[in-house]
């Protein structure tokens, strides 16, 4: 009997103190030991906002919605409660977004981009933002309505898309005829045919031109051979150059004699004084004489095929 | 016509059947109730059998009862995880888990146990003694039945049901634990906030009344079952029979009220 005694006792025991121990754990889970920090966030609509609803930071839940209600001025106050421990992701810079996502639940979704900047002090009022996907959804509809309006009325019975699809078949429907698509693109058969013939006539011009081109081909050899053949242009122009040599020898020795006038006629001028009349004449024969000589080098210049003179240079 | 009649009658003897039965369950209820406030119940001889009953329908089955929440909380916990995993729903499945056992299947279960091991006995026994004259001769003797062996089975009974389905929740939350986070400290922050999301002050209040009320049907039915047994010893099966089917009727009503409590 003191054996069952025992027993009875300690899974009394054992049971109160399992009992407690979770009492304990489950107090402390829900923030009983500690305080409780409170947020107001104003929104512009209490859709989808209900107490309950969870505030999460990172996908994780830190708080959740009490209460919400109208202030004096008809706007939206929304009470939600943290416990103090995770009330330290609640910053100063911290955005509030409403979600609600089109499976599950709303939530309200923290964002801190900025972990050092100051706390938010206890019972502070923040704005809530929204971004609802449903209610992004009948806009959407909006717009798809309006394009789908556009299309209908692009594809009426009297319409654009109409008239130029019948075009589009008529003209498939010429370019079946005898002349195929030129008949398409042209209208009718006489033009397509007129275009016909005067491809026709130009493919006869061009084997005319072609034969031209040939007997032009023919001349050109021809002209080669006389120019360059032996006893050709070429050969002539040689020997005449020869003989353009010859000519400007002459030229510089008549002038070398010239010179040696000139000397004497220096020593002239220191014996005989009174001579000067003949030498005067004298010298008008020699600058006759340069002059002479100038001109000829000016003709050989001229007649001179290479010549590097512009002026000269054969078309 | 007549056989209308006849079953409408019959629908009028079954109603009034199920009223007296009624009637009779919540009068024993209101008389033990009465008693327990009545200081002079409590002196060591009815805490004395309040004990030994405590032994006989709790700490006598511990180990069995313990190995059987353990083997059904691990399969249904391997159940919900991976169909959650599969369904991209992880995240929920510690709070399923917890709903799913802690708060409604392992209170039924344990309710049903002791409904099957100590309720059925409870029934035979106080038949029996109502066959055999046994509980008149008590009485006769100045040890009421009430106070000696009634009023302490339903404390018992009421005891064994709270801390047994307690311990068996307790064992699931750990078995969860280590089914959802497996053996480290990594998922104990989460773990915790599932835990003190799901257990608002009305629920915890809620899951330990549901818990008594399971406890007071497993023993209570089956004492009033037996006490109806008219003298004849052949009665005895069909008083534990119709005690054990309005235990289960009792259990699953609860059960029901309670969901539609919490969920509608």
């Amino acid at each position: 009997m003191n054996g069952m005694h025992f027993k009875v006792g300690l899974f009394a025991l054992a049971s109160l103190l399992l009992g407690a121990a979770f009492l304990v754990y489950l107090l402390h889970a829900r923030g009983f030991f500690e305080d409780t920090f409170h947020l107001q966030l104003a929104a512009a609509s209490a859709d989808n906002v209900a107490p309950g609803v969870p505030v999460v930071f990172s996908g994780i839940e830190i708080g959740r919605v009490t209460t919400l209600g109208l202030n004096d001025n008809g706007g939206i106050v929304i009470h939600a409660e943290f416990m103090q421990r995770n009330a330290r992701w609640l910053k100063e810079n911290s955005s509030f977004t409403l979600d609600k996502p089109i499976v599950g639940g709303a939530r309200i979704r923290v964002d801190s981009s900025d972990l050092d900047a100051p706390a938010l002090p206890n019972h502070a009022t923040m704005l809530l933002l929204s971004s609802d996907i449903s209610k992004e959804i009948p806009v959407l509809v909006e717009r798809v309505k309006a394009i789908l309006a556009n299309v209908e009325h692009l594809t009426r019975k009297d319409g654009e898309i109409v008239s130029t699809l019948a075009n589009v078949q008529t003209m498939t429907g010429r370019m079946t005829g005898e002349y195929g698509v030129l008949e398409g693109v042209l209208g009718s058969p006489e033009k397509a045919r007129a275009v016909t013939e005067t491809l026709d006539k130009t493919r006869s011009l061009m084997t005319r031109l072609d034969g031209l081109a040939l007997k032009m081909d023919g001349m050109a050899g021809k002209a080669d051979q006389w120019l360059f053949a032996k006893d050709g242009v070429a050969d002539s122009a040689r020997a005449s150059l020869r003989q353009i040599g010859v000519l400007l020898d002459d030229a510089r020795s008549s002038l070398q004699k010239a010179d040696a006038l000139m000397a004497n006629a220096v020593a002239i001028s220191a014996d005989v004084k009174e001579g000067t009349q003949d030498i005067a004449a004298l010298r008008a024969e020699i600058d006759d004489a340069v002059r002479r000589a100038n001109a000829l080098v000016n003709e050989i210049n001229k007649m001179w095929p290479f010549a590097r003179d512009p002026e000269v240079k054969l078309p | 016509m007549n056989a209308l009649a006849a079953s409408i009658e019959s629908l009028g003897a079954k109603l009034v059947g199920w009223f007296t039965v009624g009637y009779g369950i919540f009068a024993f209820l209101a008389r033990a109730l009465l008693l327990l406030i009545e200081p002079a119940t409590w002196n060591r001889a009815t805490f004395d059998v309040v004990i030994k009953q405590v032994y006989f329908t709790a700490v006598q089955i511990l180990h069995v009862f313990l190995g059987y929440a353990l083997v059904i909380s691990w399969l249904i916990i391997s159940i919900i995880v991976t169909t959650a995993r599969d369904f991209g729903l992880a995240e929920f499945a510690s709070e399923m888990t917890i709903r799913v056992l802690v708060l409604e299947l392992l209170p039924f279960l344990t309710a049903l146990f002791i409904a099957l091991r100590s309720g059925s006995a409870i029934n035979t026994e106080v038949a029996l003694m109502q066959v055999n004259n046994e509980l008149d001769a008590l009485a006769h003797c100045k040890v009421p039945p009430m106070q000696f062996e009634f009023l302490p089975r339903l404390i018992g009974g009421v005891i064994s049901v709270i801390t047994l389905a307690g311990l068996a929740g307790l064992l699931a939350l750990a078995m969860g634990y280590l089914a959802i986070h497996g053996a480290g400290t990594a998922g104990f922050d989460s773990y915790t906030r599932t835990i003190a999301n799901i257990f608002d002050f009305t629920i915890v209040a809620g899951l330990l009344a549901k818990c008594a009320l399971f406890g007071l049907a497993v023993t209570l039915i089956p004492v009033t079952a037996g006490l109806e047994t008219p003298k004849k010893l052949f009665m005895v099966p069909v008083s534990v029979l119709r005690g054990m089917m309005r235990v289960f009727f009792a259990i699953f009503a609860i059960e029901v009220v309670s969901l539609a409590l919490k969920y509608i």
